[in-house]
């Protein structure tokens, strides 16, 4: 018997061997592949064992920090200004996180590669681990004014500003918002009953409209049609082309009016700049028609359009222009109407790119990251995205949108004394939406400015505001003047 | 291991002048490896306390004096009635139990007392007091058994007896109403006012005893060979009674109990002893097959055993990890936070995997102590599993080798079962971790089997009688 029992004795001794070999693979090898599957809390737990770096504006003001409570989870992360400046921050929950909190994930947590020597000083001098503080483009006065005017318009949209010269983003406000603090809460059942509530309110507090969110940028893409034009070489804002007030589409039944129906000033021509100070919809049909799709596609790719990889360093929704397969919507993808969306961070390109003479720089929202010992560790270097029209396009183009403000028969020529001492140049953009564009009108609000040392341009999509100029110009052009006069 | 655990003591502790080399009962090695055993356990009770609160346990010493009094009382009972029993198995079950203690302690405290965390299902707080009188019970049936079976082969008499009675006890929660034998889809308790017992812990070893009894009846018949077939000799057909009568039991219990994990204790139970008895491998390759191939059409034909597989095939698949595959990966990830040193005691979340305190005990330890930790405890089992098996091969008469073999093997598989299950090396099934896991039944039993274990060993390394003068050399008797 005692062989039979030898034997068994050699199959127990396999079956713990089998045991320990796998604990071993699961504790020893495994862990990390373990600790970023879904639902595992315990790995996010051990994030809120030591203090996350903070979150502050350009000008130093805390829009996130880290406060010690004691628990399971020791620190809670605390929104001083919640929805304010949501779209930016974003949020850091127990099992989850977006924006900035998520995009900067490794900084603030403090396990970046590039902390790694200062955690092992820190380690072996007994010091407890600190996230890296986060500093952002944002401007504190400009972020409060878009966010203020925003909410007090009652309408849902959003803001964004960027420094024309460095692609830096200075203000970006999306309403309604969301206070980040709600999905701070340490509390998984009020974490979950918290985010449904948010998932489930039918006006998207959790939307970042500035980046996530595109809509119709309407007459705004009429700067983009007429670079394409004027990068041809043969067009300038003196150039006459045809604008009649009603428009026949080819091989379509629909006509294409101006607004109301009216004539594009004193006939049915008129000169590009003309039509632009006014937006005429049929001049800048024609002219898209002549260019064709392929060219304004071109223009609008060069803009930063149809760019799925865009990061700031969140990932930013893709603004579309498709190729058009025919001349009936081309002529209304001209008009920036169709099948065109963009994000209100891709309106303050358009007009950034104008207002740095024609080079778009690359839009950012990091400014530097600065470990807990106060040293540098990484700082936002400006890099040029692209450059959609030479300087004396760009010229071209200001000239123009100078003339949106400061003709008397200008689209938004209520505000061409709106800040003292200082020319605005700017767009406007009604945005017919819905099926069969039954829908509110969006009203677009594309500008910039400058005054010393400083410069913005912004963009501002309010949906179903109406008039571009009555809704959406009156919130830019606050946001340039409290950025313009805090210099 | 196959030497007789006798000739050992005799060269080292022979006199070259006596007749007959007396061996050491190595009580002292019991007592002193106890001493150790306690160490170990107050020092990890000591660090429950210092890991949640910064301070020693309110109550640690008390508990820490009832432990100490429990296991004198049964090294002096071991002393008295086993003198010649293994050193080893009592200082290790000790151990095993002192730890259960510690992190049913540990577990207890969650949410109470300004700890963090909240568990689905908290222990009440008294739940650590209520495992020192399992603790107490255990120790009293170690003692008990001791006391009462003086001579294993003793046992052998009530063969179909234990067989009746085991049966019985397997069967008595499926008979009952579901409204006191339930307990998470698995019909295998008794609901009795406030308390619960597990009637298959106690059966398991009514059966175990039973089949031992009747294998040695039936052993000869059993090894007769039929017809061979590759190489193996198959046993005769009509032979085939037996396997097949425990076999169709194991499937009752999956079926009737939804029990998997007890099916296939079962049925390793009873193969194991069928196979050292019979030393022929045909009968493990027939239990093995039968039962594979049962539990495959019980996956099929039953949902939940079928979910099981999926469960551990695909755990971290779709809505699986919050879903039904939710305890099983908060387990995994529990380890996975214990990497390689733990968490220490008190220092993880443990009370995150639903039933940590029953079936999922070991991830606790696994969390909080670390690969290490765990291997170190596994250890622990394997080393009593070696004893049991070393006192099989040293034990002369076949129903003592059998049912020692059988018992040692039973724990082997019931750590493999349980471990493998919660480390995804097998599919899950529910059953108790020994000495471990919260609960009575089980501690119970176990200590149970750590008697008939060291009854075992003590007839196994029992001197034979001495004779009662020396009757000297032997002498030339002149007859003229």
């Amino acid at each position: 018997m005692n062989r039979a029992l030898r034997r068994m004795s050699i199959a127990v001794l396999v079956m713990f061997v089998l045991l320990l070999v796998n604990v071993n693979y699961l504790q020893a090898f495994e862990t990390g592949n373990l600790t970023s599957k879904p639902g595992n809390s315990r790995a996010f737990a051990a994030q809120f064992q030591y203090q996350r770096g903070e979150i502050t504006t350009a000008d130093g003001k805390v829009i996130a920090e880290s406060k010690n409570v004691g628990g399971v989870y020791k620190y809670q992360r605390v929104y001083p200004l919640g929805p304010e400046y949501a779209p930016a921050t974003g949020y850091d929950a127990l099992y989850t996180a977006s924006g900035v909190e998520s995009a900067e994930n490794s900084f603030l947590a403090g396990n970046s590669s590039k902390l790694a020597v200062r955690n092992v000083i820190d380690m072996i001098t007994n010091k407890t681990r600190k996230g890296a503080t986060v500093q952002l483009t944002l401007d504190s006065n400009a972020q409060n004014t878009a966010w203020n005017m925003l909410r007090a318009s009652g309408k849902s949209g959003a803001v964004v500003a960027l420094n024309p010269q460095t692609g830096a983003i200075l203000a970006m406000a999306s309403y309604p918002s969301y206070d980040p603090n709600q999905l701070a809460v340490l509390d998984g059942p009020q974490l979950n009953a918290n985010d449904a509530k948010l998932q489930k309110d039918p006006a998207q507090p959790l939307l970042n409209r500035a980046t996530d969110a595109t809509f119709p940028p309407g007459s705004t893409f009429k700067i983009v049609t007429s670079s394409a034009a004027f990068a041809q070489g043969n067009d300038n804002v003196q150039t006459q082309v045809s604008a009649p007030s009603s428009l026949q589409l080819p091989q379509s039944t629909a006509r294409l009016i101006n607004d109301n129906g009216e004539t594009c000033g004193t006939g049915n021509k008129a000169t590009i700049i003309t039509a632009f100070t006014l937006s005429c919809n049929t001049a800048f049909a024609n002219i898209g028609m002549q260019l064709g799709s392929a060219t304004l596609k071109s223009m609008a790719g060069k803009y930063g359009m149809n760019d799925p990889n865009l990061k700031i360093p969140s990932p930013v929704a893709q603004s579309n222009f498709p190729l058009e397969p025919d001349l009936a919507t081309t002529a209304l993808s001209a008009i920036g109407q169709k099948d065109d969306t963009v994000t209100p961070l891709q309106e303050a390109m358009f007009s950034a790119a104008i207002a740095n003479n024609g080079t778009l720089m690359k839009p950012y929202l990091v400014q530097q990251i600065q470990a807990a010992d106060l040293s540098i560790v990484d700082s936002a270097a400006p890099t040029a995205l692209s450059q959609p029209v030479s300087p004396n396009v760009a010229a071209e183009v200001k000239q123009m949108m100078l003339s949106v403000v400061n003709n008397p028969t200008g689209t938004a020529a209520a505000f061409s004394n709106a800040i003292p001492g200082v020319q605005i140049a700017g767009k406007t953009g009604t945005a017919q939406n819905g099926i069969n564009n039954n829908g509110l009108n969006d009203a677009v609000f594309t500008c910039f400015a400058g005054k010393g040392n400083r410069s913005m341009a912004v963009g501002v999509i309010i949906q179903g505001g109406g008039y571009g100029a009555a809704a959406a110009a009156p919130i830019a052009v606050g946001v340039l003047k409290a950025y313009l006069e805090n210099g | 291991m196959s030497s007789v655990a006798t000739s050992e003591d005799a060269t080292l502790g022979g006199m070259p002048d006596s007749p007959m080399a007396m061996p050491r009962g190595r009580r002292r090695t019991e007592a002193a490896m106890l001493v150790f055993a306690v160490a170990l356990v107050a020092f990890a009770y000591a660090n429950v306390g210092f890991g949640l609160k910064g301070s020693l346990p309110s109550g640690m010493a008390e508990y820490m004096v009832a432990f100490v009094v429990l296991l004198v009382a049964a090294h002096l009972a071991v002393r008295r009635l086993a003198p010649w029993a293994d050193p080893l198995l009592l200082p290790l079950a000790a151990t095993l139990n002192g730890l259960g203690i510690v992190m049913t302690y540990r577990l207890q405290e969650v949410g109470r007392n300004g700890n963090p965390g909240t568990m689905s299902v908290p222990l009440s707080s008294s739940a650590t007091l209520v495992q020192i009188v399992y603790t107490a019970i255990g120790l009293g049936c170690f003692v008990a058994v001791l006391a009462l079976v003086r001579e294993p082969r003793v046992l052998q008499r009530y063969t179909y007896i234990f067989g009746l009675m085991g049966i019985v006890l397997l069967a008595l929660p499926a008979l009952l109403p579901a409204s006191i034998s339930e307990v998470q889809g698995a019909k295998i308790q008794i609901r009795l006012g406030g308390f619960t017992i597990q009637p298959e812990e106690f059966a398991k070893l009514a059966l175990g005893v039973s089949f031992a009894g009747y294998l040695v009846a039936k052993r000869d018949v059993l090894s007769l060979a039929g017809r061979r077939l590759v190489g193996i000799d198959l046993p005769r057909a009509r032979d085939l009674g037996p396997v097949l009568i425990a076999w169709a039991a194991s499937l009752l219990l999956l079926v009737f109990e939804s029990d998997i994990g007890t099916s296939a204790l079962f049925m390793g139970l009873f193969v194991a002893m069928l196979y050292i008895a019979t030393q022929r491998t045909s009968w493990l390759l027939i239990g093995f097959l039968l039962f594979v191939a049962g539990a495959y059409a019980a996956s099929k034909l039953f949902a939940h055993v079928g979910e099981r597989f999926q469960i551990w095939l695909h755990p971290f698949a779709g809505a699986n990890p919050f879903g039904n595959a939710y305890q099983l990966v908060q387990g995994l990830y529990g380890m996975a936070s214990g990497g390689i040193f733990g968490k220490g005691l008190g220092g993880g979340q443990p009370y995150l995997t639903p039933l940590v305190q029953s079936d999922f005990v070991v991830t606790a330890f696994g969390e909080e102590l670390g690969m290490t930790g765990l291997m170190a405890i596994l250890l622990l089992y394997g080393l009593i599993v070696q004893r049991g098996l070393a006192t099989s091969m040293a034990v002369k008469d076949p129903f003592s080798k059998i049912l020692a073999g059988g018992l040692a093997f039973m724990l082997a598989l019931q750590i493999f079962v349980i471990v493998g299950g919660v480390t995804r090396l097998i599919p899950l099934t529910g059953i108790t971790t020994p000495f471990l896991s919260q609960g009575g039944s089980s501690l119970v039993a176990s200590w149970i089997i750590i008697a008939l274990l060291m009854r075992l060993s003590d007839t196994a390394r029992r001197p034979p009688p001495q004779p009662i003068q020396d009757e000297g050399m032997t002498q030339v008797v002149n007859l003229s």
